[in-house]
């Protein structure tokens, strides 16, 4: 029997949530990688650049999250388990490169919930849509991630 | 050579980003990749987990390669060019697998004064099957 997910999310906006940014998280996320450009590792590079300081790589908004909401919230929501989950696309659009220091707000929704059937199955895709502004509420970044889950 | 600066002027649609060639992918990665980001789902860490999960075993976080991705096109354009990057995550990366990322040229268009090239990007394992798809937007300097 498989699962039913719970459409009645769609629209749901999760409380806003600040995070600001350290610069130490910003050089563990690039080594991680393995991206050892010098515009995100070394503070003097930074500081000389357009910026003024060390920036974040590209898919940094990725390790934005609400330190103080309960982690599994969107799973119950939706009436699933972190093993039935996979990452099928994300979209992250950037006015503005993110800097170490700088706190930001995210504002997170569920913009869409729809269900198909390939080739391992039928499965729900849920769309997420995050809004980051900066202390002075101008829009610096958004990204937009899809869950699939297999139903 | 690696970080040396585009102009927009000298772009041409058609033209290929220089491949960027990551991993054989190791545990110790996916590892330092959960610490990094926040992610530790245990899908990506644990492999009896992975396999009661029907996955098969273990497999790379999609945002790892995506990252592997944003390298490629920030090595090529600059760090701070990427405007957009957007992707599908079309095949799993397992432990062992080398991927190869690259993207070409789609189309350049000028707003503004800011100058856009738009990119088709992926990344493939090493049996040629694409495991990323995506396009990004880098925001170039002008020559002057």
């Amino acid at each position: 029997m498989p699962l039913t997910i719970n459409k009645a999310i769609v629209g749901k906006e999760y409380p806003p949530y600040a995070v600001t940014v350290e610069r130490g998280k910003i050089k563990e996320f690039a080594r991680a990688i393995g991206d050892l450009n010098p515009l995100y590792l070394d503070d003097r590079v930074g500081a000389a650049s357009e910026w003024g300081d060390v920036i974040a790589p590209p898919t940094f908004a990725v390790t934005f999250r609400d330190e103080g909401a309960d982690t599994g919230a969107l799973l119950r929501d939706l009436g699933t388990d972190i093993s039935r989950v996979l990452h099928g696309e994300q979209e992250f659009e950037q006015f503005h490169p993110f800097l170490p220091g700088q706190t930001y707000l995210c504002r997170p929704r569920i913009v869409d919930i729809y269900e198909k059937t390939g080739r391992s199955g039928p499965m729900a895709f849920v769309v997420r849509e995050t809004a980051i502004t900066d202390r002075a509420n101008e829009i610096v970044a958004t990204m937009r991630g899809v869950t699939v889950i297999r139903l | 050579m690696r970080y040396a600066r585009v102009y927009w002027d000298d772009v041409k649609v058609g033209d290929e980003l220089p491949a960027l060639v990551k991993g054989p992918i190791q545990q110790i990665q996916l590892t330092r990749y959960a610490g990094a980001s926040g992610d530790f789902n245990p899908i990506h860490q644990d492999d009896e987990f992975a396999r009661a999960a029907g996955m098969g075993g273990v497999f790379a976080h999609g945002m790892l390669s995506m990252g592997f991705v944003g390298q490629a096109v920030s090595d090529w354009a600059g760090a701070g060019t990427v405007r957009k990057l957007g992707v599908r995550f079309a095949a799993l990366v397992r432990l062992k697998d080398v991927v190869t990322c690259r993207g070409r040229v789609l189309a350049k268009a000028s707003k503004d004064d800011v100058h856009l090239v738009e990119l088709e990007v992926w990344a493939e394992n090493q049996k040629a099957e694409k495991v990323v798809t995506g396009r990004a937007t880098v925001a170039l300097p002008v020559r002057g």
